[in-house]
């Protein structure tokens, strides 16, 4: 959505005064403006097909709909996967096929007053734009539709491979940080460098206080954490303070 | 304080795009009811004998599949809503189900196995008469269609036209019905009121007439042939006068004259006052009906008839104490209290005595769906569906067992409530505990300890349960609630919803599992009644029960009645309601209590007079000393009046304000309020420099929504208008220009959500309005609307939203802490949960720092559907009439109902569970990170101790 071209409000502005002229001059001259099977009165039919690749109609089209403009007109499909909303005035709608279980674009048809129609797809920001679409309407499923999030699974290989891949992996690597991290110090530190120093042992809290994740977060998970950071940070420091004395008694 | 609400927000930004339902959740604290309404007609799918399907066609204009065995649906087909969708009539033939839908407008024929169309076409315009097949030769082509003026014959293979002709002399004769035995005559019946019978009879080939019989047949008795004449046997059309307490019979091949035979030549008496109708049976269109038929003479009286060479037969009487009888193919069905008895048709002969089983007590019925068929033993067996007048379904099978009931009224929600569920014995206890003083300290002792140990002996008993289930196959394990062990759970997910029905009826149901706990029909609603439901006393008053007070208003003569009762049990309250003589302007509650800690419900009548229910002294008394605190509004949308009223303490009322609104330039769609039990927690917001801009916390405005009455294009807008209830002071005021409804309405907090559809663009657009009070706070501990100089500041917003809407609410918390989530519900049945985030009118158009920091989304004309969003995934929701929202006792969870065609509940987490463990928890990895590192410290510990020693040791 952020990003989605803006346009300038005058833009829309100037754009939306001509929407009424264009749309009658256009339909007259548009090439593939077919006339209306059967004019009934003032009323119009659109007509079109739905189709969802690899799947048999029999599976789907008892649970679909075809939508003109909301509910304002109402279609069924038929066993083969055609359709026809009959009873239509004149006018510009936004015809839409509903099911649960596929994703189907929706297609704007313009029906003139003298029933000629003509499909165009559907840009509620620039409505006037016309990119030109089949009529009869061929409405074609572009796959089925995504309700659910990833569970987030981990693994050891996320870990090796991937470790900050968003917020949640983040927390947990932390977690296997503050169990491999302690050891490395407490084993490898006293020998590598030496913990007299003032200004290392700054860099070496302040390295400590980078691992404590969000502090005041109202999240339980994020509680346990700081508990833990906590409680291990008692401990190094009870370590470390073992560790640093006999040095200090050797000098 | 400040950093902790960004800090806050911060994560809620995060959170908030990442809202789904995981995929391991389905049903997991959700559930759906699919309706489909009052049936209006009904087939059995007998063309396979191993069929289980049986067709409904509904008043909702539904047309389904309903499985015979469980009840649930096999396919369901949603019409649009009104007359246009209205079914007309409900033809059937093998697989192919004919329906007339929209006052004859359209012809559809639907396959019933799959469930799909196989064609529709546009009949030409007339009102719709009648509709029947016509057979030839014992084949069944085509589907004739009676019109005012014409006659339509169309084939059923492809619904494409055979033929149509004008009927002659429209002008004087009223075509009413259709008729045909399979000789290739077509019937068309028409009467002169008053006068005559006109026939006219076609030839099923070429629509040629064969034969026009007028003013020969004199009927000066008949206006109406569907309800007073059936055709019976060999051509007979047989009517009945209940004036003339008569039978009239007409040979319909010879059309001479009609031969009258008084119903006391076959000793039969019609119940006074009652209108006689008769039943015949025609098993297949292109045979001819049966010669038995039924003669009801009265509500639930039925004689048997039969027709044997032009003369009839009485056969037998059935007026047991019973209800209703229905003849299917050659078996009579009788339903009785509790016996269903078959008889044979041809001789009046019982065939068939069973009992009925585990039925709960019928309503009247008032319409019976049978089949009955041969078994391979040659022993005859029955299913029926009976429709009950509080429309629910039962289905009956051999031998008298119900199958399923199906509970439509359903269909028709109109209000509802939450309710809490009380606590159990053991918890009420407890509470109980507290409640009584003085009593002696060891006594206090003594029985805190019995309740802990009642409370420890609950617990244990509770493990062991758990631990007996476990062993247990999960299938098995049954969680029955009924309403002896409803109790409260700990963070009081579970409630009590009650819904209110259009019909009358009141039904309490779990939340958690769907089940419907009791039900309570209410007869002698009016059938275009108003309905408000309040809570007068929650179940929190231990041992008061709680008690809810339903408002039930005939629209038309405003005429009101109470009806209060138990939203736990259902029954009936003792407490008797006021009588309300007066028609009923307003209702309020007032969150005064009586000594039974039950609120008080003001009623204004249309004298201006308030009454009070309860109206114990006490509440007087209170209201005595209030009165000039309590103020209300009325609203005339006919005379676009809008006014504001103050109680004086001898409980009559003082106009202080009055807003007109031309009701010839616009009229007033909907005036919303905020909800009373809404909470707000933090009193403003900080922005990007740390200071903090105040919500303008008004909780007496009203949002006022009016539409044009010129519908034109160009010239039709809408307004909407920020009223405050006790001053009428005109807070803010904004028109939006070629812009026309349905306009859906949400104020909450500090802000007003709203959605119409834009001419101009030809869109549906959204427009926030949010108030401020600005920098500073004028009065902070508390607001009073008299009191209040400043007007607030307004910002808005509006955006783009690429569908319509059906409806749309606001997710309510606990506390309000909890950001706020819209749920709208679309057309297509989904149920959208959209950050309150996305209608946020400080949005920038350019991105600065000060907007980062403040986590404001770059403004975008656009809102976006993403289906992650849906709170209800693939279980959609027909046309949704209303979502409510309760707060649970965690304030991360809103609890919500959609309901229209259909029920679903689930509950919601506007920022995600912060303050529960999430499903997905880790425990694994917490634990071994646990183990891990005790462990690194005990082996440290040792390493530095073995170190420490070696040490010393140098």
């Amino acid at each position: 959505m952020l990003q989605r071209e803006r346009i300038p409000l005058q833009l829309i502005f100037l754009q939306a005064a001509l929407v009424v002229a264009w749309c009658f001059t256009d339909v007259e001259t548009g090439p593939g403006a077919g006339v209306s099977t059967q004019p009934n009165g003032d009323r119009f039919k659109i007509e079109g097909r739905a189709i969802v690749p690899g799947i048999k109609t029999q599976d789907w089209v008892s649970t679909a709909r075809v939508l003109v403009e909301g509910e304002e007109y109402v279609g069924f499909l038929r066993t083969d996967g055609s359709f026809a909303v009959n009873d239509v005035p004149s006018g510009s709608y936004v015809v839409e096929v509903v099911t649960p279980t596929y994703r189907f674009e929706p297609v704007r048809v313009d029906i003139t007053t003298k029933g000629k129609m003509r499909a165009r797809l559907v840009n509620y920001i620039k409505t006037s734009e016309v990119i030109r679409q089949p009529y009869p309407l061929q409405i074609r499923a572009s796959g089925p539709h995504s309700y659910f999030m990833k569970r987030e699974t981990w693994g050891w290989t996320d870990f090796l491979m991937n470790p900050m891949k968003d917020v949640y992996s983040t927390k947990k690597m932390m977690l296997v940080m503050m169990m491999v991290l302690p050891l490395l110090i407490i084993v490898l530190l006293p020998k590598v460098v030496n913990t007299n120093d003032p200004e290392m042992r700054k860099e070496m809290e302040q390295s400590m206080n980078m691992l404590n994740p969000n502090p005041e977060l109202p999240d339980v998970s994020e509680l346990m954490t700081k508990l833990f950071s906590g409680s291990k940070g008692s401990s190094k420091a009870g370590s470390s303070s073992k560790g640093t004395r006999p040095a200090a008694k050797r000098r | 304080m400040a950093k902790l609400i960004l800090l806050w927000l911060k994560c809620v930004v995060l959170w908030a795009i990442v809202e789904a339902v995981f995929e391991d959740q389905v049903g997991k604290f959700d559930w759906r009811q699919q309706y489909v309404g009052k049936v209006r007609f009904s087939h059995f799918d007998t063309h396979v004998q191993s069929s289980k399907k049986v067709l409904v066609a509904t008043e909702r204009n539904v047309f389904a599949a309903l499985n015979t065995r469980t009840g649930e649906l096999f396919w369901r087909h949603v019409d649009k809503t009104g007359s246009e969708g209205n079914i007309d009539a409900l033809l059937q033939h093998g697989q192919d189900a004919v329906l007339v839908v929209g006052n004859g407008r359209l012809l559809r024929s639907w396959e019933i196995n799959v469930g799909g169309l196989n064609w529709e076409v546009v009949l030409d315009s007339g009102s719709f008469q009648s509709a029947c097949l016509v057979g030839q030769q014992d084949m069944v082509k085509h589907v004739a269609v009676l019109k005012k003026t014409a006659i339509s014959v169309h084939y059923l293979s492809n619904g494409h036209q055979k033929w149509i002709e004008n009927l002659p002399e429209t002008e004087t004769v009223d075509y009413q019905a259709v008729y045909s035995d399979g000789n290739g005559e077509v019937y068309v019946l028409g009467v002169v009121p008053h006068s005559h019978i006109a026939i006219v009879v076609y030839s099923m080939e070429d629509g040629e007439i064969i034969k026009q019989v007028n003013m020969s047949v004199e009927a000066p008795w008949l206006y109406n042939i569907q309800a007073s004449c059936v055709v019976v046997g060999q051509g007979m059309l047989t009517c009945v006068d209940s004036a003339g307490v008569s039978f009239y019979m007409l040979d319909l091949h010879l059309q001479l004259q009609m031969t009258q035979v008084p119903l006391q030549s076959l000793a039969l008496e019609v119940d006074p006052g009652f209108h006689p109708v008769l039943l015949s049976h025609q098993p297949n269109p292109a045979r001819q009906p049966l010669s038995e038929f039924f003669l009801q003479l009265g509500p639930d009286h039925y004689q048997l008839l039969q027709l044997n060479n032009g003369q009839i037969a009485a056969m037998r009487d059935f007026k047991p104490s019973g209800f209703f009888g229905k003849q299917c193919y050659k078996i009579i069905l009788e339903i009785q209290v509790k016996i269903v008895n078959l008889f044979s048709a041809e001789t009046g002969r019982r065939l068939l005595d069973t009992t009925l089983i585990n039925l709960r007590k019928f309503n009247s019925v008032f319409q019976l769906y049978v089949q009955a068929f041969l078994k391979k033993d040659d022993s005859v067996g029955y299913r029926a569906m009976v429709q009950t007048e509080d429309h629910t379904l039962t289905f009956i099978q051999q031998p008298g067992r119900v199958m399923w009931t199906r509970e439509e009224a359903l269909s028709d929600v109109v209000t509802m409530e939450m309710v809490d569920l009380p606590l159990t014995g053991t918890q009420a206890e407890l509470e109980g505990e507290f409640g009584k003083k003085a009593d002696g300290l060891m006594s206090m002792v003594m029985k805190r300890l019995s309740s802990q140990l009642i409370l420890l002996q609950a617990w244990i008993g509770h493990l062991w349960k758990l631990f007996y289930d476990a062993r247990k196959p999960r299938s098995q394990v049954k969680n029955d609630v009924t309403i002896e062990n409803l109790s409260r759970d700990e963070f009081n997910l579970q409630k009590m919803m009650v819904m209110v029905t259009a019909s009358g009826k009141l039904f309490g149901i779990d939340s958690k599992t769907g089940g419907i706990l009791w039900r309570h029909y209410l007869h002698n609603v009016p059938p275009n009644a108003a309905f408000k439901l309040m809570v007068q006393r929650t179940t929190a008053h231990f041992p008061h029960p709680p008690q809810c007070t339903l408002l039930i208003k005939d629209k038309d003569t405003g005429l009101g009645t109470l009806h209060v009762f138990n939203p736990i049990f259902g029954k009936k309250s003792h407490v008797t309601p006021p009588a309300l003589p007066q028609p009923i302007l307003q209702s309020l509650m007032l969150p005064l209590m009586d000594q039974d800690y039950a609120k008080v419900l003001l009623l204004v009548d249309d004298q201006y007079k308030v009454s009070a229910f309860p109206s114990t002294k006490n509440v007087l008394q209170q209201l005595q000393e209030m009165a000039a605190s309590i103020f209300f509004y009325l609203v005339d949308s006919s005379q676009g009046r809008l006014s504001g009223y103050r109680l004086r303490t001898d409980l009559s009322t003082e106009q202080i304000w009055e807003v007109i609104i031309p009701p010839e330039v616009q009229k007033i769609v909907s005036v919303k309020g905020k909800r009373p039990n809404e909470h707000v927690h933090s009193q403003g917001r900080v922005m990007g420099d740390r200071s903090v801009l105040y919500k303008y916390l008004n909780p007496n405005l009203l949002a006022v929504v009016t539409e044009s009455t010129d519908l034109h294009q160009e010239r039709s807008f809408i307004g909407i208008l920020l009223i405050d209830g006790v001053t009428g002071r005109i807070i803010h005021e904004a028109i939006q220009r070629k812009a026309r409804g349905p306009v859906h309405v949400v104020h909450s907090e500090n802000w007003v959500v709203y959605e119409y559809w834009s001419t101009k663009s030809r869109r549906n657009e959204f427009s926030v309005i949010e108030l401020y009070e600005g920098m500073e706070l004028y009065n902070s501990t508390v607001f009073s609307s008299l009191d209040r100089p400043h007007a607030p500041q307004v910002l808005q917003q509006s955006y783009i939203f690429p569908s319509s809407i059906s409806t749309m609410e606001a997710t309510l918390t606990e506390k309000g802490i909890t950001s706020r989530h819209l749920l709208i519900g679309l057309p297509s049945g989904g149920i959208l949960s959209l950050p309150k985030m996305f209608l946020d009118p400080r949005r920038p158009e350019i991105v600065s720092e000060q907007s980062r920091e403040e986590n404001l989304i770059p403004y975008a004309p656009e809102l976006l559907i993403r289906t992650e969003w849906f709170i209800n995934y693939n279980q959609t929701v027909s046309r949704v009439r209303g979502i409510y929202t309760a707060p649970s006792g965690l304030e991360s969870t809103c609890l919500v109902v959609a309901y229209g065609l259909d029920i679903y509940q689930t509950r919601v987490y506007p920022s995600k569970q912060f303050d529960v463990l999430k499903d997905d928890y880790d425990y694994m990895l917490i634990s071994s990170v646990l183990f891990a590192l005790f462990f690194a410290t005990m082996i440290s510990k040792r390493l530095a101790e073995v170190k420490l020693l070696n040490r010393a040791w140098r």
